[in-house]
């Protein structure tokens, strides 16, 4: 298992060419999965707990 | 320095000739009363997308310990330690996890115009953070003691010595960038993410836009 991961990682690793564009699938599929996460990050609701406030209404306390 | 009791010593806590009391004024006026290490939020603050940011402060901690374990160890270790590789691979890891949970961070903060309600400085500080962080990778990459290392070193000496740089920061002194990894740039690093806390807490956290409080 360690001798095929590091094989992946020695590798000249493969490129995608899209006009002036190359990038390593590596670096796109990293891109890809962080742009992913962004989303998530603004549509999965998030677990509330007890009741919030507003930073306004506790600074007028 | 002098040392007294009771009604002298109270007079001497307000005297503003003595630099003791500025500091500690300076100190104490950084951020708001109870906002240093609050236990409430703003509920808008109830989003995953308010999360990156104390993850890459996670990601920076593991950073630093897993560095430390290195340091000890001595930079060839991971070549002849199964351990050393283990930690080396903790400190790679973490690093990348740093990095893509600061860009997330920034994406999350570019597109609710974070520098809003007077928080110009806090995206400033966040954004000489993200510059100094990728240097500080970059001589982490000159300090592998591999081949890898050395091609780096090789293909970055002409871009960093047409900067004029190259004086006082030679990619092709490994012993130089190694120092430069762990001692300058992390205090660099650690000085600018307290800077960027602290200007979070005296700010506080940005409001969605719609969601503007400040008008």
């Amino acid at each position: 298992m360690m001798k095929s991961l590091s094989i992946v990682a020695e590798g000249p690793g493969r490129y995608i060419h899209w006009g002036v564009i190359q990038i390593s699938v590596a670096n796109l599929v990293i891109i890809v999965a962080m742009i992913i996460l962004f989303v998530l990050a603004l549509i999965v609701p998030f677990p509330s707990g007890h009741d919030e406030e507003t930073d306004q209404e506790r600074r007028q306390k | 320095m002098t040392t007294s009791t009771g009604a002298k010593s109270a007079a001497e806590t307000t005297d503003p000739g003595n630099w003791t009391n500025r500091l500690r004024g300076r100190i104490e006026g950084l951020v708001p009363p109870g906002e240093a290490l609050p236990d409430r939020q703003p509920i808008y603050v109830a989003s995953w997308i308010y999360v990156f940011g104390v993850l890459t402060l996670s990601s920076l901690a593991v950073v630093i310990l897993s560095g430390c374990v290195l340091a000890v160890g001595g930079v060839q270790w991971w070549h002849v330690s199964s351990l050393g590789h283990y930690v080396n691979s903790v400190h790679l890891w973490s690093v990348e996890l740093f990095f893509g949970f600061m860009v997330i961070h920034l994406w999350g903060k570019f597109w609710m115009a974070a520098w809003r309600g007077k928080r110009a400085m806090t995206w400033v500080s966040g954004v000489l953070l993200f510059g100094i962080s990728i240097g500080t990778s970059f001589t982490g990459f000159l300090s592998q003691t591999n081949f890898s290392a050395q091609w780096i070193a090789g293909e970055g000496k002409d871009g960093i010595n047409s900067t004029g740089a190259g004086a006082f920061f030679n990619v092709l002194n490994p012993g130089q960038m190694l120092l430069w990894h762990v001692v300058l740039l992390p205090l660099v690093v650690v000085l600018i993410v307290l800077i960027h806390i602290i200007q979070v807490r005296r700010h506080g956290v940005v409001p969605p836009l719609d969601a503007d409080l400040e008008g």
